[in-house]
């Protein structure tokens, strides 16, 4: 008894372990081996992953679109930048600053946990009302509020410096920093989801009605994962602007959204393996067909140029995948080592016949 | 102490129709009560008010003297009502332990005795070789033990039970009978069953409900049921004497 719980415990927490083992040997090689460009490539890579995994938390295991995280991944993106950047920096990247942010000065990490702190305390007062929609008001409110998000980070002058570039960032975020937080997160994510308040709401997300005839409270587990997304997004957004030093809110916005989203979907929504899945092969995928627009481009193999090769190509594939997997390439289940007895026992049993109600 | 699931004077509108009309029933733990009538009679609609998926234009549903008209679903559900749904409602991304797991541990059930309760109810309906598959990929007849097993891994009192026959054939039916009055008996639950199946019905239930049109129209045991000509007129027909 005791060592099949042992193999029982060993087989859930394998996921964990199969994920991460390559994900610090990418590292490990892009450290020792590759050139500036590929480590930038690897770097976004995994700071991307912490978005992704961020948006998996809840809309994953909720199954409700969420359009907003992109939103708090640029909370965490200015605050953090405000924590770790130098008073004199800020003089000159924000003239119109509020006195009290001037002074505030952090190390990297304090800063990256202030920015995920402030995005979570907004998500915690405004979402609630949100989390009683489903399906499609659902997802129109909360792109609703994206639109909001970004609203504000284009005139709050005197906190983002408006929609003109705030720059001076220091660029602390390292392939390290970048492989360690994505593990970090995936851990929590995996763990999230295997949860009493994970399991509850993947099945709010596979049945409403008995979910709630379940004693399941629906729109508070629905919060919680929001509030809880919307901390892991800004917390990656801090490393985003670490790693690139100046944007605009226009960096968090629909551009952005739809590469994450992508990323999530193209993985598949229901996993964590999932969005680490999809976070690579986007990420590949795109810098491939990149590499390929400029060289046409540069060798004039077309008598035109080509514009928007990747984005196009990237949104076509988006659209196969929906159309022939909807569930992503993982289709939702997660890597796992499996003990050879537990293995898949076959249904005898005859399927009998189908009513249709 | 044995607890009484009491609705009291239920009606219920949709719109101007009446679809409920002053339904009084009451449920010991302990005993089955099948509640029968044609399609559109009402039956669905008052799971749905006790389980509180819906809301009762008038009147009251307790256990014992606590009033749960107004509470939602998933309060409800804490006070030991559990049902299962006449067109299937699993988890279907799920696997078939987790299904039963999430149903305790919704009801506040700790983590770890969750899937002790789970498995518990998954053995029940025979059911514990399937754990780890997810529920979306059991065929129809496991698809109905897996509702059971979830509603009782809730550690139910009452259990309403929304035509848990539908579609299996004549041995799953047998078996579905054997195993309802196993549960009965060892949990000591009342259990409220709608069921199109009058053989199942007969065999099975202790007392009936009869509705018809929101309306009640006879009530008593199998034998008195199946000679109140009310019901014979409106329900069991010619079909209901041959039984």
């Amino acid at each position: 008894m005791k060592k099949a719980n042992l193999t029982h415990w060993f087989s859930s927490y394998s996921t964990i372990i199969i994920l991460t083992v390559p994900m610090l040997i990418m590292a490990g090689l892009t450290d020792l081996f590759a050139g500036s460009l590929l480590i930038r490539i690897v770097t976004a890579l995994f700071v991307s992953m912490v978005v992704v995994l961020g948006m998996q938390v809840f809309m994953g295991n909720s199954g409700i679109l969420a359009w907003a995280h992109v939103g708090f991944m640029g909370i965490g993106a200015y605050i953090s930048s405000i924590c770790s950047m130098t008073p004199t920096t800020k003089e000159i990247a924000i003239p119109q600053i509020y006195p009290f942010l001037l002074n505030l000065h952090f190390s990297f990490i304090p800063s990256l946990l202030v920015g995920a702190l402030v995005a979570v305390v907004i998500a915690a007062i405004i979402s609630y009302p949100l989390m009683r929609l489903s399906d499609t008001t659902a997802a129109i409110s909360s792109f609703a509020l994206l639109i909001i998000i970004n609203t504000v980070l284009i005139h709050w002058d005197k906190v983002t410096n408006g929609p003109r570039t705030l720059f001076g960032i220091e660029e602390l975020t390292t392939v390290w920093t970048a492989v360690f937080s994505a593990i970090l997160i995936l851990i929590f994510a995996y763990l999230f989801k295997e949860s009493s308040l994970g399991l509850k709401l993947r099945a709010s997300r596979d049945d409403y009605h008995a979910a709630q005839a379940m004693g399941i409270n629906i729109t508070q587990v629905r919060y919680y994962s929001f509030v809880i997304g919307a901390g892991i997004a800004s917390f990656g957004g801090g490393l985003f602007a670490h790693y690139i030093t100046s944007f605009t809110p226009s960096a968090f916005y629909m551009a952005e959204t739809f590469n994450i989203l992508t990323m999530l979907v193209v993985g598949g929504t229901m996993g964590v393996s999932g969005a680490v899945i999809g976070t690579i092969v986007v990420t590949f995928a795109r810098e491939g067909l990149r590499a390929v627009e400029n060289f046409i481009n540069l060798n004039h193999v077309l008598p035109f140029d080509v514009v928007g090769l990747t984005e196009v190509l990237l949104a076509t594939a988006l659209i196969l995948i929906l159309i022939f997997r909807p569930e992503g390439i993982l289709g939702g289940r997660e890597f796992r080592w499996m003990p050879k007895k537990s293995a898949k026992k076959k249904i005898e049993e005859p399927a009998s016949v189908q009513v249709n109600e | 102490m044995a607890e009484q699931l009491s609705i009291e004077h239920i009606c219920k509108s949709f719109s101007g129709l009446q679809a409920l009309d002053d339904v009084t029933i009451k449920l010991h733990q302990g005993e089955i009560l099948g509640l029968i009538g044609p399609n559109g009679s009402g039956k669905t609609t008052l799971i749905n008010i006790i389980s509180g998926l819906l809301a009762a234009t008038s009147g009251k549903v307790k256990v014992g003297n606590v009033e749960i008209t107004k509470l939602k679903a998933y309060e409800v559900a804490t006070h030991r009502i559990s049902r299962t749904f006449q067109t299937i409602r699993l988890f279907r991304n799920l696997t078939v332990m987790e299904n039963a797991e999430v149903a305790a541990v919704g009801v506040g059930i700790s983590r770890k005795n969750a899937r002790q309760k789970a498995m518990t109810a998954l053995s029940e309906m025979k059911l514990e070789s399937y754990a780890d598959l997810l529920a979306g990929t059991l065929p129809y007849g496991l698809e109905r033990r897996l509702e059971i097993a979830r509603a009782l891994a809730m550690d139910p009192v009452f259990l309403l039970l929304d035509e848990p026959g539908a579609g299996l054939n004549e041995e799953e039916c047998n078996d579905l009978l054997v195993v309802l009055d196993h549960i009965r008996k060892k949990y000591d639950l009342g259990i409220l069953i709608v069921e199109h199946d009058m053989r199942l019905i007969m065999r099975l239930c202790d007392r009936l409900h009869v509705l018809q049109s929101g309306k009640t129209i006879g009530e008593g045991t199998p034998e008195e049921i199946q000679e109140n000509p009310a019901v014979i007129d409106a329900y069991l027909g010619e079909s209901g004497k041959e039984n």
